[in-house]
């Protein structure tokens, strides 16, 4: 089923300044989204997600590129005939109504009976936890709950796009949690086609069908969080998703009897023949050097030919990270089990080639993962 | 002799009670986490500690001696805040330096200090930059080091890594410790990150409700929470909460749950007849494809990840929620239908419904 609800068509958002040379806030976005979905712009800050989120609520220009909504174009509409609902930091509640009212204020101007406006809104903050402070005025409310009117008063529309910026970033742990399960059976259950920018990929996790990453104005790969974690498409990517991330080392290469990396100050991986599918040799090429990865989840620990020295051993209640000294930096694994090590001594790994990850160094282009190519 | 000690120390704002007699010591080189959710008071008892704030009853004792009353400047105490406060027209060199030309060091001793800090933290490549040319960690790194460049006996971090990526907030949680155990000082860490806590605290004390409700290990405070307050705070997803009256029945002790009766270990038997909430971790609950010992039919409702774990949402056929946690997600390909769970009897929590108080187990 192709049900198109967005699509951007090599967006551009280019800031010119006058002294220096221009900045490109995003570079040829390119990005169709299903009616229904819900997609989270993942990066950390000055990588272009919040810029992308404005052209589309049209508080930005597009420098180049179209984006087109429900089969309208976007590019030219004013911000209010776009139909698009947002719940933003910079677009804050109006400060004469009180919080009910400024929830109320998008269904008023529809054609709803006064009794419906009132269930909506009541439903809406509920969800939230506003209830309490649904006569107050906005100056009289913490930031927290600013932000959860902010989200009410964006759900409350029907609406072609809800975009959402950062929309739990001021709330605390226990409540986001929860909050977090709310929205999402919320945007299902109603097929509410969503946008959210957030710097934090749990909340990108538990909540989007896609993820989109961006870093210097790019997308960097856009795809299910599995496919994030077991196939990521580069360096970047690789070592932005995860928690913790994937450890990755510089190598070179060895292809005497199988196939061993020598890891740049470190040890050497060494593979036999029958560990190497056809694919991953194919893959690397001719390559002398290559980066290798390896997810902290599956590093074997208490066993294996390599030895280092831990740094760190930290018990979280349900698991143990441990920070192993190798090659000059920390090669960081996750147990399960509880692991006696403490710092100063000694503990056994081992890295199977199934749980290898393999990058072009140059370009940092996923070259292989496990016993497939990229 | 312990270099903080804090005693029943009480402070209101307007009608408004943040601090209700909170009393807490930390000794030479140690890490105590003060952790507990926002508005608990946390930063209110740092600043009273430092001397910005002065507390309505209740004693300050560092090293051994009564500063309740002390200027702050006399205090001799180290702190690095969350927004970091760092000069904006000084270089990180002179930011860091800062916190010793007020003491009068002299200027090679200076520059020896401020260069070894600055090795340590990882810094020296940026320490001419000012701060709005450095990356959010560079000033985070460049707040710690001021705090930590005079050697400060005791030094209070209120949230120091609250604002910096997950990345390198990671990374900070692996070296950290490290790094305050080799300056020696004492640390009092605020943070409201549980996982942060565990990972740093010697010891955690829990605040909240204006008081410290447990004071104790992490390990302590995961395994042997002394409240369900504080059972609630540690673990992700939180831990599942049910209402039961456990009962003695021919010799074995048992709670009703989900439609079916769950054993409890006998050392238990003295809450049997008694109203409690038993909280069960989500990783203590096992979800089975076959019916095993103990075991009651349940739904899966919804599979999602969460870091590297599979959290599923569960149903019993009476309506009852339950969230069960597995290691790992590419090994797991659940199903949603119909499964089999139970529960890690030794992992089981008693507490006492009315007062929230952990029911420990009795050695027979």
């Amino acid at each position: 089923m192709s049900d198109i609800a967005l699509i951007l068509d090599a967006v551009d958002k280019i800031y010119l300044r006058r002294t220096k040379s221009p900045v490109y806030a995003v570079k040829g976005l390119n990005m169709n989204i299903q009616r229904g979905e819900i997609i989270a712009l993942l990066g950390s800050s000055g990588c272009g997600k919040t810029s992308t989120l404005r052209m589309i609520a049209g508080f930005e220009d597009v420098t180049q590129g179209t984006i087109t909504l429900a089969g309208r174009r976007l590019e030219q509409l004013p911000p209010a005939k776009r139909n698009v609902a947002m719940a933003f930091e910079g677009y804050s509640l109006y400060p004469p109504l009180t919080v009910r009212d400024n929830i109320a204020f998008a269904l008023k101007s529809s054609h709803m009976q006064a009794a419906d406006i009132d269930r909506a809104v009541r439903e809406v903050a509920a969800m939230v936890e506003i209830e309490p402070i649904l006569d107050r005025y906005p100056s009289s409310i913490s930031g927290g709950q600013q932000q959860r009117a902010s989200l009410a008063r964006a759900l409350v529309r029907k609406a072609d796009l809800y975009l959402l910026d950062e929309p739990m970033g001021q709330l605390e742990p226990q409540l986001r949690a929860v909050l977090r399960g709310r929205l999402k059976s919320l945007l299902v259950e109603r097929r509410m086609t969503s946008i959210f920018v957030t710097h934090d990929q749990t909340e990108a996790n538990a909540l989007a069908d896609r993820i989109a990453v961006m870093e210097g104005g790019v997308l960097q790969q856009f795809a299910n969080q599995k496919e994030l974690k077991d196939r990521p498409a580069n360096l970047f990517v690789a070592t932005f998703i995860g928690e913790p991330p994937m450890n990755v080392f510089d190598a070179t290469l060895d292809s005497a009897d199988g196939l061993s990396f020598h890891i740049t100050d470190g040890p050497q991986l060494h593979y036999g023949l029958s560990e190497i599918s056809p694919d991953v040799r194919k893959a690397i090429g001719a390559r002398t050097k290559v980066v290798v990865g390896v997810r902290p989840h599956s590093i074997k620990l208490g066993t294996g030919i390599h030895e280092a020295r831990v740094v760190s051993n930290q018990w979280l209640g349900d698991q143990s990270h441990i920070a192993l000294s190798v090659a000059g930096k920390l090669l960081v694994a996750v147990s399960h089990a509880p692991i006696a090590a403490r710092a100063g001594e000694m503990l056994r790994y081992a890295i199977s080639a199934a749980h290898l990850h393999i990058f072009d160094t140059d370009s940092g282009r996923a070259l292989s993962h496990g016993s497939e190519a990229a | 002799m312990s270099q903080i000690s804090i005693d029943q120390i009480y402070k209101s704002f307007k009608t408004e009670a943040v601090l209700k007699g909170v009393s807490l010591s930390a000794e030479q080189g140690e890490i105590v986490v003060i952790f507990g959710p926002s508005g608990t008071g946390k930063t209110v008892l740092l600043r009273i500690i430092v001397g910005m704030e002065d507390p309505d009853a209740g004693t300050v004792r560092l090293r051994g001696k009564d500063m309740t009353e002390a200027a702050p400047e006399t205090r001799g105490i180290g702190m690095a805040f969350q927004n970091f406060a760092l000069f904006p027209h000084m270089s990180a060199y002179d930011n860091i330096a800062s916190a010793l030309t007020a003491k009068h060091t002299n200027a090679t001793e200076i520059q020896d200090r401020v260069e070894k800090i600055a090795k340590l933290l990882k810094i020296s490549h940026v320490l001419q930059q000012t701060p709005r040319e450095l990356s959010n960690g560079q000033k985070q790194r460049t707040a710690l080091a001021r705090a930590l460049v005079g050697d400060p006996r005791i030094l209070l971090l209120d949230d120091p890594l609250r604002n910096v990526d997950a990345k390198l907030r990671y990374e900070m949680r692996l070296e950290l410790p490290t790094l305050l155990k080799a300056a020696g000082s004492t640390v009092l860490y605020v943070t409201q990150d549980y996982k942060e806590a565990m990972a740093l605290g010697d010891k955690i004390a829990v605040l909240l409700d204006g008081q410290f409700v447990q004071t104790a290990t992490p390990a302590q405070i995961y395994l042997e929470p002394a409240t369900l307050g504080v059972a609630r705070l540690f673990g992700d997803p939180t831990l599942n909460v049910v209402a039961a009256t456990p009962q003695m029945q021919g010799g074995a002790l048992s709670f009703a749950f989900g439609g079916t009766s769950v054993s409890l270990p006998l050392s238990f038997a003295h809450s049997a007849g008694k109203s409690c909430s038993i909280g069960i971790r989500p990783e203590a609950v096992m979800v089975e494809d076959h019916r095993a010992e103990g075991s009651f039919p349940v739904e899966i409702v919804a599979v999602t990840p969460l870091n590297e774990k599979t959290v599923l949402l569960l149903r019993t056929p009476d309506g009852t929620e339950l969230l069960a946690a597995e290691p790992g997600n590419e090994e797991t390909s659940r199903r949603h239908g119909m499964a089999y769970a139970r529960f890690n009897r030794d992992a089981l929590l008693l507490f006492d419904a009315a007062s929230g108080l952990r029911i420990a187990a009795q050695q027979s």
